[in-house]
């Protein structure tokens, strides 16, 4: 008996290893119900990407977020060249141009062959106009998320500024 | 770079040969263009209430479903309360007129042309025979056009076939649609698609709600004023509502003829103007601003022109969708042209 729940765990578990995972590593997709994320996952768009391929330029209109699913990209200033960040399996990026309409403030390439899963504003939008209970969800995730991106960004800014005193100090 | 070149003339090339075999395809299947076009406006108009039903716990096809009982509900009290009446109006319409009034009335105005313009060669106009005749001829026209025609009940078991499935499975299509765009190019048609939704559509339903309201305000003032065709007025001066510019004035002069008509005198007609008149600045000043806002912002000139260019290419048909048409034109080029200017997107 033990056995036949041990598979039958294990094929929810397979199951769930999918698609799914992905999105509940998401931080925006967290507190969702099963059926809330099979919600989102049809009105996410499939991207395949090739090798060095962009995947949207620096000052291109930005409509809305990108989660990996598999390979790996990099983040990178057009103007220094300057990789900023290198993402893999799981992570996302853009999530701002869900709410702003300012152009992307950078570049992102693959890096290998990769597939991403894109949720863009339009689908947002339509999401909250008809189904206001998981539209909010995902809005109220979508500031805690910014909110710790903003928290973290002022633990930098406090520590460069730290360093910068300091030099200052022994400057003089 | 000379095979570059050569690549984009065969690319050139190749698209355009394919634009012209998908023009030639969709003059050949003009019917069903015309039958898609419409339905696609109606899923339009109707797509904000699948969402309300939606948000209220419905699944898309439910709520597309209670949608259509609704509307045919609505239809069946139309059918019994208000057909009945539509018909006897243009039924008496194609009878033609026959007060003695109306007969005084046109020969008092034929024999003022006659006498003041005799010097340009105006004699025997026979006006009131000419009218009775194009009386007679425009109540045939409603008649064979609007309440029995074969190709009419073709239509109506078409479009709504065509509107259920645009409406339960239009997002399906336009994730098709987008999942077949080149990577460089997906994002931006999906921010088209997006920009077309919001001002197309407003625009669509603003004109459909104002269209309503427009008509229910004339009904009710033609009642009002006494005139006899009333429903028919109000329903006409609704419909060519949706035509801007030339709309509003047909209405409001289809209701001073037939008033003259009825009377034979310019008292009632006066007051079908000020109805009319009140009717317009209330629709200018309250209904629009409210209703129509937020759509595609078009110079009057160009909507005038529009209009003009699609009576002319399609008839009324043509009149009605030429403003969404070049609002789809105009959100197209502009979003292109801004796009490329402001953040370089570049042909592959």
């Amino acid at each position: 008996m033990s056995k036949f729940w041990e598979n039958f765990f294990k094929f929810r578990e397979r199951q769930k290893n999918g698609r799914e995972a992905i999105l509940l590593k998401i931080p925006v997709f967290q507190e969702l119900t099963p059926r809330e994320l099979k919600t989102i996952q049809r009105i996410l768009h499939q991207r395949e990407y090739t090798e060095a391929e962009v995947i949207f330029a620096e000052g291109d209109i930005g409509l809305g977020m990108y989660i990996i699913e598999k390979g790996i990209v990099q983040i990178a200033c057009k103007n220094e060249h300057h990789i900023l960040a290198e993402l893999a399996e799981g992570d996302f990026f853009g999530e701002l141009a869900l709410l702003d309409d300012a152009p992307r403030s950078a570049s992102a390439v693959a890096k290998t062959p990769a597939t991403l899963l894109c949720f863009f504003k339009p689908e947002l939008l339509d999401l909250i106009e008809r189904d206001p209970k998981l539209g909010s969800k995902i809005l109220f995730r979508l500031a805690w998320t910014i909110g710790e991106r903003l928290k973290s960004t002022n633990e930098q800014v406090k520590e460069l500024m730290c360093v910068a005193q300091k030099r200052t100090g022994v400057t003089e | 770079m000379d095979a570059k070149k050569s690549g984009t003339f065969v690319k050139i090339t190749f698209f355009s040969i394919l634009a012209i075999i998908a023009v030639v395809f969709l003059t050949a299947v003009s019917s069903i263009v015309k039958l898609v076009i419409i339905s696609a406006l109606m899923a339009y108009v109707l797509d904000p209430a699948a969402n309300l039903f939606e948000s209220r716990g419905m699944t898309r096809t439910s709520a597309t479903a209670a949608i259509f009982i609704i509307i045919s509900g609505l239809i069946g009290i139309s059918y019994l309360v208000l057909l009945p009446l539509l018909s006897e109006e243009i039924k008496s319409l194609k009878d033609g007129f026959h007060p003695e009034n109306t007969a005084v009335m046109v020969s008092r105005i034929e024999e003022l042309l006659v006498s003041n313009l005799s010097f340009l060669g105006v004699r025997d106009l026979h006006l009131l025979g000419r009218l009775q005749n194009s009386m007679a001829r425009t109540g045939d026209w409603m008649f064979g056009h609007v309440l029995d025609a074969a190709s009419l009940i073709t239509s109506l078991i078409l479009i709504p076939f065509i509107v259920f499935f645009l409406m339960k499975d239009g997002r399906e299509f336009q994730k098709a649609f987008v999942s077949i765009m080149p990577n460089r190019y997906f994002e931006f048609t999906l921010y088209l698609f997006h920009k077309l939704n919001t001002q197309i559509g407003n625009f669509l339903r603003g004109q459909f709600i104002d269209a309503i309201i427009v008509g229910i305000f004339s009904v009710f003032a033609m009642w009002l004023v006494g005139v006899k065709y009333y429903f028919l007025i109000g329903v006409f001066a609704g419909l060519a509502n949706l035509i801007p510019y030339f709309g509003p004035i047909t209405g409001a002069l289809l209701a001073v003829i037939l008033s003259i008509l009825q009377t034979g005198g310019f008292q009632m007609a006066l007051y079908v103007i000020i109805a009319f008149t009140l009717i317009k600045l209330l629709d200018d000043a309250i209904v629009q601003p409210v209703i129509v806002a937020k759509s595609v912002h078009m110079h009057p000139l160009t909507v005038l022109l529009a209009v003009l260019a699609g009576g002319k290419l399609f008839g009324i048909l043509g009149m009605l969708l030429s403003v969404p048409v070049v609002g789809f034109l105009k959100v197209v080029l502009h979003e292109g042209i801004m796009n490329y200017r402001k953040y370089g997107i570049k042909a592959v």
